[in-house]
């Protein structure tokens, strides 16, 4: 049995967002729920994927998980320590465990500095090493990213997209952690380079023992790398279990809508729920608002199917995550 | 009307000049590609093969001071018809000796007036463009709305503001934002990704471009969301017609979406033709780089099985240092000892192999 | 295999070429002058403690009186006492040049602290920040420096000290707001996540790469302000005080005779000021083209 790497219990991110100049006045402030109650563990050895629309939590998860931002409550339980207590001293050793692949490529790399020295950094953080070394050690990842050379002497903004990307991945995995938060790492890639991180990251698992979350849109890869998937919606996990099972035997309306409207599938697969993207009904859903109860049903066809049922509109009975056998749970009044 | 294609890019290089390096990126290194009226061009390639930069040298917006861009793009629409790299040449000199490249002279500013006056009444009114990350391409600080607004009393017939301001909702109702009225209000940072790419494409489509150039329009959304811009585009195409320039790395969407497909590497076309034919991998006269390509997509078997996923193997290849030969030959898997010798050291053309399928390849000269 | 050799050369090394390799020629003109003015500053340091000076710049030769330049062996001629200007000119700089340094230390460390404690950690530092600029921003330097030497003597340390202190705030704004307008790119998450300490994120990540330019900027038109500063003192009597020379108090005291026609005792300070300040801009500016890569049109 694999021990328990990572687990994560009711965590809670609210950003607080001032209001206009006159939120004084009024007391009044904008609270943006991102993650909202939020369980989860991952073993080691084992890749969790997460999925769900975008601006629904996913990075802002990652982001608690390095305490790069502070929780609002629950625990996050790295190794038996819980690490939303530690002060930022307390937490040094930790940062050699757990590494992240920053989402947003251009913003995450220092734009002064150049390939080498970002990578340099990363193997020096917390080894002493000779030049001789980090110059054989570079060789090393730039092979494993298949990055050029000759770009180590550029500055990020002279990359293209998947280059950087590239550096963003060398860089997490330069450091050597033990659990790495992937937050779209195939993105910007070409399905070749897409294949051979996967590829990567899996040899990775095998050789090492590592542990990923695996955030990405692209479905299929989600599918192909992980274990078990967790769908967010607004905040909250939707749906949790086997990899297969989500995408083959969805039960929660919105994950079948999201594996429905994969754009190879669309022309020939018919789904369970019609997803009827030609009406303008699906609309953005609004942060500041969450509509009680369950939050997906204004956008539920589930929910319209059965004539509004008013379970789903009230507060008191928000559906909960429940235990549907097999390690699959769903969040859903009437699960499909 | 005009006949013949919208756009046309003939033979165009952009280097950039690496000081350290005493040597040229060589980033976009004979590019060949045609787009037809009411037609849209898929473009897929690998990571750095110069599709973005590509798409920027048709936008005029290369101008990172030892850029330098030679060849002709040919913009033909019903209003212009232009070169729009005309006389570019002048601003550049370039001191070579012993076949190497000394030093390279460029006249920033004059160099920077002339893109201006060219593209002046073109970016924006003729071509526009979909960035890959809308929420740097917008102003922050101005409600979408208005931005769009601005647009299109700038580059359509439309003067009247109130007018202009329908025409905006009326995009913005086109692009599926729900409640139009109230987002066209909203500031860009109070958009979700999906929206503000929704809002981004809604200000492109609003000037009414005879060209669209999407960069990656799709990358970071989730997969509904990607569907729906999916459809808008394809709705687009049907009801009016844009002509359409489309970069993705997701052929699927490309497959979906486009007529023709060309496939980038190394900065040169290697395969140009009917998307159907390109995309399949069935298809007979195919390109060694695109059959890896279209290889390395997970299929059902993949997934199934959790399995590895197949990468074309070998190095990318290094913009500054291209292979002589033919660019693909260090990774190519169906050389045959025939054509090795030729390979090695001579660069192929783009093929015609039927009515508009083209190649790069000796594999097909010989047939 | 071959490579097309016409444009690329074969590149052994991808280490960093030194930035001076990569500048332009005007930015290497720029600080080359910047430079050739700085090592004059010393140079003048060595001539007057090795005793090199051609006169004396202390003694007073009342036969020779406003003698003009190229006459009796004085090169640019004597003052109103007889002095010897060169001698004077060249000992000048020294009444400017530590406490000019001694501005700039102020201004840069304190202002860099400042900075830092407001951008990186937050609103309450800002707050304090705000109001501490504020409140220098409502006396007007001059006053403050009146008062300065009205309450204490009329020392040129203390003098710049003041304006040292009244430049922490400009200082400390800038780099405030350059560390804001970092924070909202994810570099600085980023370096945190790899498990740096505050220590390197804020003076590698920051303070070297993104802020050394405000930093050289602010230093080189800290001197240059100082010895401006000076001048503008001097001609209020507050300067560097007679007898010990300095180029405000030279120009001061030979501006009397211009009406005489007797340009020289404040000719050549005036113009030892506008080159010496001209090379401190130079210097700033063309630093920070080599270092930004910017390159010149
Ligand atoms: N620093 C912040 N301050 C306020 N709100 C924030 C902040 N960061 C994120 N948010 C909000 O929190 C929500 C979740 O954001 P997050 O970045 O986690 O989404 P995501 O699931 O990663 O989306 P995507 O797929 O687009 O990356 C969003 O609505 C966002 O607007
Ligand atoms: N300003 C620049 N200076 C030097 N090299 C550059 C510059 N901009 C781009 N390049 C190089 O040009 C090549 C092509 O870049 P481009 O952005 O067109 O790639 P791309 O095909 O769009 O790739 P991706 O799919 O990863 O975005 C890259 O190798 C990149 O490193
Ligand atoms: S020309 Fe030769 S090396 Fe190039 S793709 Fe064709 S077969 Fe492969
Ligand atoms: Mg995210
Ligand atoms: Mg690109």
């Amino acid at each position: 049995m694999a021990k328990t790497i990572l687990e994560v219990e009711n965590l809670k991110k609210y950003y607080i967002q001032p209001g206009g100049i006159f939120t004084p006045f009024k007391g009044a402030k904008r609270i943006i729920p991102a993650v909202d109650d939020v369980s989860f563990y991952i073993k080691e050895n084992e890749t969790m994927g997460l999925v769900g629309e975008t601006g629904c939590g996913k990075t802002t998860i990652g982001r608690t998980l390095l305490k790069l931002t502070p929780v609002t409550a629950g625990r996050i339980i790295f190794d038996e320590k819980d690490i939303t207590q530690l002060t930022p001293h307390e937490f040094l050793p930790f940062r050699r465990q757990v590494q992240m692949i920053f989402q947003d490529l251009d913003a995450a790399l220092n734009p002064k500095m150049r390939i080498r020295s970002i990578l340099k950094e990363a193997l020096t953080v917390h080894h002493r090493l000779s030049d001789a070394e980090i110059n054989r050690e570079i060789g090393e990842l730039l092979e494993k990213v298949n990055l050029k050379k000759s770009k180590l002497s550029n500055f990020p903004g002279e990359l293209s997209g998947g280059e950087k990307r590239r550096v963003g991945i060398a860089r997490a995995l330069a450091v050597g952690a033990r659990f790495l938060v992937a937050d779209e790492p195939t993105s910007a890639l070409d399905v070749s380079i897409q294949a051979q991180v996967v590829n990567l990251l899996k040899d990775l698992q095998k050789n090492l023992g590592l542990s990923y979350l695996f955030i990405s849109h692209d479905l299929r890869i989600v599918e192909l790398i992980s274990h078990k998937v967790a769908v967010m919606y607004l905040g909250q996990i939707v749906e949790m279990g086997m990899a297969g099972r989500i995408a083959h035997e969805p039960r929660h309306p919105y994950t079948s809508i999201l594996w429905s409207s994969l754009v190879e599938k669309k022309s020939r697969e018919t789904t369970k729920v019609s997803t009827d993207s030609k009406k303008g009904t699906w609309g953005v859903f609004d942060f500041e608002r969450p509509h009680t109860g369950c939050r997906f049903a204004p956008r539920c066809p589930v929910y319209e199917a059965k004539g509004k049922p008013s379970i789903c509109n009230e507060p008191s009975k928000a559906p909960q995550l429940q235990d549907i056998g097999d390690a699959h749970k769903v969040r859903c009044h009437f699960p499909l | 009307m005009i006949k013949g294609p919208v756009l046309t890019i003939e033979n165009l290089r952009t280097y950039f000049y690496s000081k350290s390096k005493q040597a040229f990126i060589r980033s976009v290194d004979g590019v060949n590609l045609e787009i037809d009226k009411g037609k849209t061009l898929g473009i897929v390639g690998e990571s750095g093969s110069g599709k973005s930069i590509t798409a920027m040298s048709v936008m005029g917006l290369i101008s990172a001071p030892p850029g330098v861009i030679i060849g002709k793009i040919r913009l033909s629409t019903e209003s212009i018809q232009k070169n729009l790299l005309q006389g570019l040449k002048d601003y550049v000199r370039i001191n070579m000796s012993t076949g190497r490249i000394m030093e390279i002279y460029k006249d920033n500013v004059g160099w920077q007036k002339n893109i201006d006056r060219i593209m002046y009444k073109i970016r924006g009114r003729e071509i526009s463009m979909i960035f890959q990350n809308p929420k740097i391409s917008m102003n922050p600080f101005i409600t979408i709305g208005s931005q769009i607004t601005e647009s299109i009393m700038l580059n359509t017939t439309i003067k009247n503001r109130s007018k202009a301001k329908e025409r905006a909702l009326y995009w913005l109702e086109q692009v599926k934002i729900d409640s139009p009225r109230l987002r066209y209000n909203n500031n860009p940072h109070g958009l979700s990704g999906g929206m503000c790419q929704r809002a981004m494409i809604a200000m492109a489509l609003s000037s009414e471009p005879s060209l669209l150039i999407a960069d990656e329009p799709t990358t970071g959304l989730d997969a509904t969301i990607q569907s729906k811009i999916v459809n808008l585009l394809a709705e687009l195409k049907s009801t009016v017609g844009v002509t359409t320039m489309l970069i993705s790395h997701d052929i699927n969407v490309i497959r979906e979406l486009s007529d023709q497909v060309a496939v980038m590497y190394g900065g040169t076309v290697l395969e140009h033709g009917p998307a159907k034919d390109v995309l399949s991998a069935g298809y007979e006269y195919k390109h060694p780089y695109t059959a890896a390509l279209l290889a390395s997509i997970p299929n059902e078997q993949h997934i199934r099985e959790k399995g590895y996923l197949q990468a074309i193997k070998g190095d990318v290849l290094d913009t500054i240092n291209i292979p002589g030969g033919c660019r693909f030959h260090d990774r190519c898997e169906m050389i045959t000892n025939k054509i090795k010798e030729r390979c090695e050291n001579h660069e192929p053309d783009l093929k015609d192999i039927s009515a508009n399928h083209k190649v790069r390849c000796w594999l097909y000269y010989d047939s | 295999m071959k490579r097309y050799s016409q444009y690329s050369v074969e590149v052994s090394d991808f280490s960093d070429v030194p930035f001076w390799k990569k500048a332009s020629f005007m930015d290497l003109v720029y600080v080359s002058y910047g430079i050739f003015i700085v090592i004059l500053v010393i140079g003048s340091y060595i001539v007057g403690a090795f005793d090199l000076l051609p006169y004396d710049p202390h003694e007073i030769n009342l036969e020779l009186l406003m003698a003009p330049p190229q006459s009796s062996g004085h090169f640019l001629g004597t003052d109103f006492m007889g002095r010897d200007i060169l001698s004077r000119l060249i000992i000048g700089i020294q009444a400017y040049f530590l406490p000019g340094l001694l501005a700039i230390a102020i201004a840069i460390i304190l202002g860099t602290c400042f900075g830092v404690l407001a951008g990186y950690w937050g609103s309450g530092f800002d707050t304090i920040i705000t109001y501490i600029n504020n409140l220098l921003n409502s006396f007007p330097r001059l006053v403050l420096i009146l008062l300065m030497v009205a309450a204490f003597k009329p020392d040129i340390y203390y003098i710049m000290v003041i304006v040292g202190i009244t430049n922490v705030p400009v200082v400390a704004s800038l780099i405030k707001g350059k560390i804001q307008f970092l924070k909202q790119k994810y570099f600085i998450e980023a370096a945190t996540a790899l498990g740096l300490k505050n220590r390197v994120i804020i003076f590698k990540h920051i303070l070297w790469h993104n802020c050394r330019s405000i930093l050289i900027i602010q230093a080189t038109l800290g001197m240059a302000e100082a010895i401006l500063m000076e001048t503008s003192l001097s001609y209020l009597g507050f300067g560097v005080q007679e007898p010990t020379p300095s180029w405000g108090n030279m120009v001061q005291a030979g501006a009397n005779y211009l009406m005489q026609g007797k340009f020289w005792p404040s000719t050549a300070p005036a113009l030892a000021i506008l080159f010496t300040i001209m090379g401190f801009h130079l210097l700033g500016d063309g630093l920070n083209n080599m270092l930004e890569r910017r390159r010149n049109k």
